[in-house]
């Protein structure tokens, strides 16, 4: 039971009670702390360079200022619009389990949660709309997101961790980056200072479930578990490399150009660059054995 | 491996083998959702997939399930004769 498990741990009862008080400290409202501009300067740096998904590869040298600059701007719009889809997908998980017996320890915390998750995929689903007049879509199908086993809980709650460290790790760039326009810094520093506590919450919860399913879990559903998270940390990944975003910005074969990316060399340091933190987490939790994303 | 033609169903057939080399081969009726061979974290790469080999541009809005389930659905809805 996660709640018998918190209430017996003192130091995540301390931390469940600061960051709701925090949340409350914090409050403010989205619907008026924006300041919308009509249009943004099509020709500017949409996204940090370095966080497109060309950065370093060999096709950039065939695209000019003009055209970088196009996909900067659909790669943002893609970049916030997979945000509402996984604020979307993590809003029902929690929904879920609020003030349900298994999780009623942290239900407090979680009215925080889906209040400002609520307030996030608001603000970004209207720069979406605004700005690229559309939210992209993704395909969806296959079977259940998270295979339904005793690891259910640990799954769903890694996965909105490893999805919420990778849209922090671009935000908190995108914050500081003193190039792109204000309204453009201001979206990704208030997400980040928000998500600095969703983030604190999902890894002390993360670590509490993991210690307790390794206790009765054999060693293959250890490494299940691995691969699951493994595989959903490259898909993450690979979702910020939309073919549509190459159609829009005019690139003739998208799907060739999505693969060459992928395929590319510099792949393997993006990936591990953009997570850092979230692996450097899960070695240190014993939920990965390694970094390495790539296994057989 | 199987040699894979340009614009058939052989590259998406081949795809699912590199994924899953010991379920090959893959039954042209078999239905790869229920088997597990295709899942929710492997889908959108499974609709790039097709979307290549045939050629077809898939609307993500419109995407029928059904259509996917097994090489011979996924071959009547995109690989036109």
């Amino acid at each position: 039971m996660v709640s018998d498990l918190i209430e017996a741990n003192e130091r995540f009862r301390g931390i469940l009670d600061r960051l709701s008080t925090k949340s409350i400290e914090d409050y403010y409202n989205p619907y008026r702390v924006f300041e919308w501009p009509e249009t943004l300067p099509e020709n500017m740096w949409w996204m940090s360079p370095d966080l497109t998904s060309t950065h370093g590869s060999e096709v950039v040298r065939d695209l000019g200022e003009e055209q970088l600059h196009r996909l900067s701007k659909y790669e943002s719009v893609n970049f916030y619009s997979l945000n509402v889809h996984g604020i979307r997908e993590l809003l029902i998980e929690v929904t879920r389990r609020i003030h349900t017996t298994d999780f009623e320890a942290p239900s407090e915390f979680f009215h925080h949660f889906i209040g400002e998750e609520n307030e996030h995929m608001w603000f970004f689903a209207e720069f979406c709309s605004r700005y690229g007049h559309k939210i992209y879509k993704q395909p969806r199908g296959g079977n259940a997101s998270v295979p339904a086993s005793e690891a259910e809980s640990l799954l769903v709650f890694a996965r909105i961790l490893i999805f919420e460290e990778l849209v922090d790790y671009y935000n908190a760039k995108m914050a500081q980056d003193t190039g792109l326009h204000d309204t453009i810094r201001q979206v990704n520093r208030i997400h980040h200072q928000d998500e600095s506590r969703h983030i604190a919450f999902g890894r002390e919860l993360v670590a509490i479930l993991f210690d307790d399913f390794r206790v009765g879990a054999s060693e293959e559903e250890l490494r299940n578990v691995e691969r699951y998270l493994k595989r959903y940390v490259s898909y993450s990944f690979e979702s910020l490399f939309n073919p549509q975003v190459y159609r829009d910005a005019g690139i003739e074969d998208p799907l060739e150009f999505r693969s060459t990316l992928l395929n590319s060399p510099t792949r393997h340091e993006f990936e591990q660059r953009v997570f850092r933190k979230p692996l450097s987490y899960l070695v240190k939790t014993g939920i990965f054995r390694d970094k390495n994303l790539h296994v057989a | 491996m199987t040699s894979t033609a340009p614009g058939t169903i052989d590259a998406v057939r081949d795809w699912i083998v590199g994924k899953h080399p010991e379920r090959s081969p893959v039954d042209q009726h078999i239905d790869l959702i229920e088997n597990r061979l295709i899942d929710s974290l492997s889908f959108v790469e499974f609709v790039f997939v097709i979307e290549k080999a045939s050629g077809t541009s898939i609307d993500v809005d419109t995407v029928d399930i059904d259509d996917f389930r097994t090489l011979s659905a996924i071959e009547k809805a995109f690989f036109p004769a």
